[in-house]
């Protein structure tokens, strides 16, 4: 069996009196698709935040293959081989494109100071290879045309493929989703179903929040299920699909 | 129309430069009157100033409020080397720039984890105890006596003219905006501009915030510090009421009205506020409302300053005449 990616282990996640994540302990494979669903407010993106640092849990160890990173900081996640996208599309706005997506590379690349003010050789030859790539990640997300334009000048569709580029150009083991394919209609979802399995393909691991349950069903190997903090339900998509649990969570329960 | 002028700006702006520059070196020659010459050393002076601020406020997005206690450290440095041990210019601009920097880490290191409108408040009040030092501090300062007979510009007996002394900080200046430009068209100013832009998505991309903004303080504190050593040596004598919130507040003027992130626009914040007053002479006392009422109306008109925000080779590139688009022509049409 392939090896365990990352692993929460009853992780916690407290604001003052109210619990937002709790006990939650879910684990991601080599390779595969996972979906973390939930009603609104169920405490995903929380989780999320936990997990790449933005938020240090309450409670609760993380894990990144085998190496504890609870209570690292972003950056130091990232590093490691962890990317994200953001729920409410957080692009750099006074940064093309194409610098997004370098920026993306920040953390495999390494000018500093005197490099960057010499113009070093290994500066120019970094800045050229990253460019490249950045510029190969675009045709893959098809923005290469739009290189030049500022990031929020996008539509919004393509702002969601902009953050996708951004965080494969970190170079990641996982890339982790919240939400990629909120505010798109069929066709772009679609899409998305599309790439996502591409990325797959490509070797990356993938862990996604999302409320679109026919593309979760579609693409996800495995499914979590989290309502108000706690995880009600795990399984393949079929599993899930005819968990009572799950379907109360959703729609309420039966009086 | 603006769109036009802009699209011609970038197009043209090398040549724009090496004609700004070309002006800048025949001034001196042009105009010999000590007088215009002296207007011609202070405009580079608050250029200089100027333009360290804008690396911290224009492309940080850090308000610095109390830009003048740096401008005083760098300037005490130098005078108290230069005055005590004889050191020469070189070494005491070195020093003045390395002392700056190390206060720029002390003042940062402890602030750049608050939010911004705090920092802006720490900055202010570093001015204020940086001239409260500068007065008290007899034994190292001389006090509100300041300190005189500070050694000009030059080797032992050789003292630079005036007019050499123009183009040593024309040199600086325009040194410092390479630094700025190359800086910025890099990795480096890629995170810088991600930070300011959102730190949080900066972060969750591999920045660190944090560092950022103590490396981007302690370069801005730097340049600050250097402006301060050529003033000293250059005036010959400084005092306390050189560094005050008074001066801080012409320095963010110049930066926020010429605009912010853009290195042309501190030269033309700078050049304005400093040619301006010496114009209006009668004007003099009520300079500071002169600047309050431009700062104000720049404020409501463009809130990033006259030339806050172009990105001249982000319109390049978007009219496909980048450096970039170039290379890559001609690399194909060799295959
Ligand atoms: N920084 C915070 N401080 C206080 N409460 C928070 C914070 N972040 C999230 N919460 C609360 O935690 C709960 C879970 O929020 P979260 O954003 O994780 O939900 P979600 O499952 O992502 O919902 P949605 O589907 O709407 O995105 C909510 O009640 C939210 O108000
Ligand atoms: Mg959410």
């Amino acid at each position: 069996m392939s090896s365990v990616v990352l692993r929460t282990e009853n992780v916690t996640q407290r604001f003052g009196g109210l619990c937002a994540v709790s006990n939650a302990s879910i684990e991601v494979r080599e390779g595969e698709i996972v979906g973390i669903i939930g009603p609104n407010g169920a405490g995903k993106s929380t989780l999320f935040n936990d997990i790449t640092g933005l938020y240090t849990p309450t409670e609760g160890k993380i894990y990144f293959y085998d190496q504890d990173i609870t209570g690292k900081k972003p950056y130091e996640i990232t590093k490691l081989g962890l990317a994200r996208t953001f729920q409410n599309i957080r692009l750099f706005p006074t940064m093309t494109v194409l610098e997004n997506v370098m920026l993306g590379a920040h953390c495999r690349t390494k000018a500093n100071l005197l490099d960057v003010v010499l113009h070093t050789r290994r500066n120019k030859k970094e800045e050229q290879d990253i460019r490249e790539r950045a510029l190969d990640i675009l045709r893959i997300t098809e923005l290469y045309d739009f290189r030049y334009n500022y990031a929020t000048s996008l539509p919004y569709g393509m702002q969601r493929r902009l953050e996708f580029a951004r965080a494969i150009a970190s170079n990641p083991k996982i890339l982790m989703f919240d939400e990629p394919a909120a505010g798109m209609n069929e066709e772009e979802t679609q899409d998305l179903n599309v790439f996502i399995k591409k990325l797959q393909d490509m070797g990356y691991t993938i862990l996604l929040i999302e409320h679109d349950m026919k593309l979760v069903m579609n693409i996800c190997e495995r499914i979590y299920v989290l309502d108000h903090g706690a995880l009600i339900s795990h399984g393949t998509p079929e599993q899930i699909r005819s968990d009572p649990r799950v379907i109360e969570a959703y729609l309420g329960k039966e009086e | 129309m603006a769109r036009k002028i802009l699209q011609g700006w970038a197009k043209w702006e090398k040549y724009i430069n090496a004609f700004l520059l070309l002006v800048a070196v025949v001034f001196p020659i042009l105009f010999t009157r000590p007088y215009l010459i002296n207007v011609g050393v202070m405009c580079l002076i608050y250029v200089l100033l100027s333009l360290s601020l804008n690396i911290l406020t224009g492309y940080m997005g850090i308000t610095g409020l109390g830009w003048a206690g740096f401008f005083g450290i760098g300037a005490y440095t130098a005078a108290i080397l230069a005055t005590r041990f004889q050191v020469n210019f070189l070494l005491t601009f070195l020093a003045a720039a390395v002392v700056s920097a190390i206060f720029g880490l002390i003042i940062g290191l402890p602030t750049l984890k608050l939010s911004g409108r705090y920092i802006a408040i720490v900055t202010m009040a570093f001015c204020e105890i940086m001239r409260t030092l500068e007065v008290n501090l007899d034994g190292l300062t001389r006090g509100s006596r300041g300190i005189p007979n500070i050694p000009k510009i030059g080797f032992g007996e050789f003292n630079f003219s005036r007019t050499v002394q123009y183009y040593l900080i024309l040199a600086i200046v325009v040194l410092t905006m390479i630094v700025i430009t190359r800086l910025m068209n890099s990795r480096v100013g890629r995170g810088i501009l991600s930070v300011k832009d959102d730190d949080i998505a900066a972060s969750a991309m591999g920045v660190n915030p944090f560092r950022y903004k103590v490396m981007t303080f302690a370069i801005a504190a730097m340049f600050a510090g250097l402006a301060g050593a050529f003033y000293a040596h250059y005036i010959g004598f400084i005092d306390p009421t050189s560094f005050t919130f008074d001066q801080s507040t012409i320095i963010i003027s110049m930066t926020i009205i010429g605009g912010l992130g853009n290195v042309m626009g501190s030269v033309l914040g700078a050049v304005t506020l400093t040619v301006l007053p010496e114009i209006l002479r009668p004007l003099m006392d009520v300079r500071q409302i002169v600047y309050g009422v431009l700062m104000v109306i720049t404020m409501l008109v463009r809130p990033m300053g006259v030339l806050g925000g172009f990105n001249l080779r982000h319109i390049r590139q978007q009219m496909g005449i980048g450096k970039e688009e170039k290379a890559r022509e001609l690399s194909s049409t060799e295959n």
